[in-house]
């Protein structure tokens, strides 16, 4: 568990000039895709949803992937989220080759490495607010004192320390977003993959959301946004398009 | 996670649904309860005829004609009357024998002056008082001069003089038994040992009387024999089959008489009685099963409503085993849950029928045990396949799910 992985946001971000390039002398990559190819077999077709793409993302990066329906992002997302595995290719996360981990070691990478804010925020439901955002840590391990403590924290730091016990029904869309995202701050990662995160709020929640993610990414957290929304992605500091299956730049 | 933990989030989230649970956990509850119940019904029956055997009589045997055989045909035990009075008396000379009370009996018509009863009319000698552990509440029981005398004298059991209306101040009254006057000496103590009380409708006459008067002949039905101390009880039985062998001039396989001890009637009775718990046990059984395949149906259901759940658990660090272990838990609590409501529940309804059966309560620690030993075994029977199912979702495909 030594790797940088689990290292906390924020270390050698802070203080650099131009966030998101690369630093010369030692750049920490916290994402290293090489050769990635993703192909989906539903009897004797084969789809590939991703022919080789190689991407950096660095500590302090707030990267867009830009592409339309079908494209191929999702599965990137996926990947990047250790949620799929790649056909071929090698992906190092924080230094780590994720094609070598067991599934155990890929939820435990999923808990402590990357939050994840979906577009349909995904709370549990008839849960509360800070039972939802204290979950991830459950699965650490973490005891329950301090799950609630670092939850609340969590919570306030998005403005949502009176909502502690509302349950997502009781919550607006963007209130429920805020919620989703203390919970992928809560284990203090190392990245952060936004998928979609304005596509179910209105504008002017949208636009809360993308300032939120912003202050954290100026804080030292790295994003990685996806979204289909080139209005959403130029508020990135960099974007990467893909096309059928292939990085554009 | 740890196993509080997992408790912790399978109670919460039972919680949200709790008419859910509780219907649920209900075939689980009837299942154990029944179980507990019948249980406890088989034990109470059991310790019923168990206090009636040993009411019977102390260290008893029971000397009773065989069977005869007719040609090659063997009659039924008791169909012949091979005992006689001499028998009884060499019996009574026998060591270790402490009192010996032959017994004839018949069915009479007993008549106390408007009142009638049809009961067993038993004759016998003063030694039966001790022999079958009776006791007298008024009068006196029958006395050797009586028997000697064959006088026509009569004792009631309670229940009888009850039927005919009698008590402590008709003694000496007449009452007349299958029309034959004889003056009432005494009327017993009842038994009261539970359930029926039989022991205690019966008239006692002398044996000589009712030899004289009813059946004829010096022949007795049977032989109730009290022996000094319960340790010399096989000893005394294989001396009085040696005995019996002399005097009847047989030789072990032609006896036509059978000695049975009170031991031997209480086992006979307890295998009937096990059976009977194992009987009773196993249908309820049955029941249990049933409410385990309701755990399973639900928890099925719950994993299919629960997918994106389970997707968003496995993409914020849940390891397959720990949605496993969530959904097994959950599958447990209900059980376990169910079984300890179950067992109130049971001990409940025995404590009831106890009361209605008059055996009391009888609680049986083991049952408890065997019953939440059972329903923590129907939660892992039924939980782990909804669970494995739980565990074996794709997390892509149920943050999919709609």
């Amino acid at each position: 568990m030594g790797s940088t992985v689990f290292a906390t946001p924020g270390q050698g971000a802070f203080g650099n000039p131009a966030p998101g390039a690369p630093i010369s002398g030692d750049p920490t990559a916290v994402i290293e895709l090489r050769g990635i190819t993703r192909i989906y077999s539903t009897g004797r077709l084969e789809v590939a949803a991703l022919r080789g793409v190689d991407l950096d993302v660095w500590e302090g990066d707030f990267l867009a992937i830009v592409g339309p329906s079908g494209s191929g992002k999702s599965t990137m997302m996926n990947i990047i989220g250790c949620l799929d595995r790649p056909t071929a290719g090698s992906y190092r996360l924080g230094g780590t080759p994720v094609e070598q981990l067991s599934d155990d070691d890929l939820a435990r990478v999923r808990g402590r490495a990357i939050g994840f804010v979906f577009q349909s925020f995904n709370l549990l439901p008839r849960t509360s607010a800070l039972e939802n955002v204290a979950t991830p840590l459950l699965y650490q391990g973490v005891g329950r004192k301090e799950r609630y403590a670092r939850a609340q924290v969590a919570l306030e730091r998005l403005g949502l320390g009176d909502r502690l016990h509302h349950e997502p029904s009781e919550l607006s869309g963007g209130q429920q977003q805020r919620v989703a995202i203390a919970r992928a701050l809560v284990t203090e990662p190392a990245l952060i993959l936004a998928d979609e995160p304005t596509g179910n709020l209105d504008s002017q929640s949208g636009a809360d959301v993308i300032t939120l993610l912003h202050e954290l990414n100026q804080a030292g957290t790295t994003i990685v946004l996806i979204t289909h929304d080139s209005d959403v992605a130029v508020q990135a500091l960099r974007q990467v398009h893909v096309r059928d299956g292939l990085l554009v730049q | 996670m740890t196993a509080l933990e997992l408790v912790r989030l399978a109670i919460s989230r039972l919680g949200t649904s709790r008419l859910r649970a509780v219907l649920t956990m209900l075939g689980v509850i009837i299942g154990v309860g029944s179980i507990v119940a019948l249980v406890a019904v088989a034990q109470g029956a059991t310790s019923g005829i168990t206090d009636r055997i040993q009411g019977l009589g102390t260290n008893l045997l029971t000397v009773s004609p065989g069977a005869t055989r007719n040609g090659f045909t063997r009659l039924a035990l008791g169909s012949a009357t091979t005992l006689t009075t001499e028998d009884a008396q060499a019996i009574a000379a026998t060591p270790g024998v402490a009192a010996v009370a032959p017994e004839l009996s018949t069915q009479k018509v007993v008549i106390a002056g408007l009142q009638n009863t049809t009961t067993s009319i038993i004759g016998t000698t003063p030694a039966y008082l001790e022999v079958r552990t009776y006791t007298m509440w008024q009068g006196s029981f029958l006395n050797q001069a009586a028997v000697d005398g064959s006088l026509r004298v009569a004792v009631l059991g309670s229940t009888t003089a009850d039927d005919l209306g009698l008590d402590g101040t008709s003694i000496g009254q007449t009452i007349q038994i299958g029309g034959i006057p004889f003056q009432l000496v005494g009327i017993m103590q009842p038994k009261g040992s539970s359930g029926a009380t039989s022991q205690d409708d019966q008239v006692l006459i002398p044996i000589t009387t009712a030899q004289h008067y009813f059946v004829g002949g010096d022949k007795v039905r049977l032989i109730s024999v009290s022996v000094a101390s319960a340790s010399q009880i096989d000893q005394t039985q294989a001396e009085l089959t040696v005995l019996m062998e002399q005097r009847h001039g047989t030789n072990g396989t032609n006896d036509d008489f059978t000695i049975t001890s009170q031991a031997q009637l209480l086992s006979t009775f307890s295998s009937i009685t096990g059976l009977l718990t194992v009987l009773l046990g196993g249908i309820a059984s049955i029941s249990l099963v049933v409410g385990g395949i309701g755990i399973m149906n639900i928890m099925l259901v719950s994993v299919r409503e629960r997918t994106r759940e389970i997707g968003i658990r496995k993409a914020i660090g849940a390891r397959s085993s720990d949605i496993l272990f969530q959904f097994l838990v959950e599958a447990l609590v209900l059980s376990l849950l169910g079984g300890v409501i179950g067992i109130v529940v049971g001990v409940v309804a025995s404590l009831a029928i106890g009361q209605v059966a008059g055996w009391g309560f009888i609680f049986n620690p083991l049952t408890v045990v065997v019953a939440v030993g059972f329903s923590l075994a129907v939660g892992v029977v039924f939980g782990v396949w909804p669970a494995r199912a739980a565990a074996r979702l794709d997390p892509i495909a149920s943050l999919r799910y709609e």
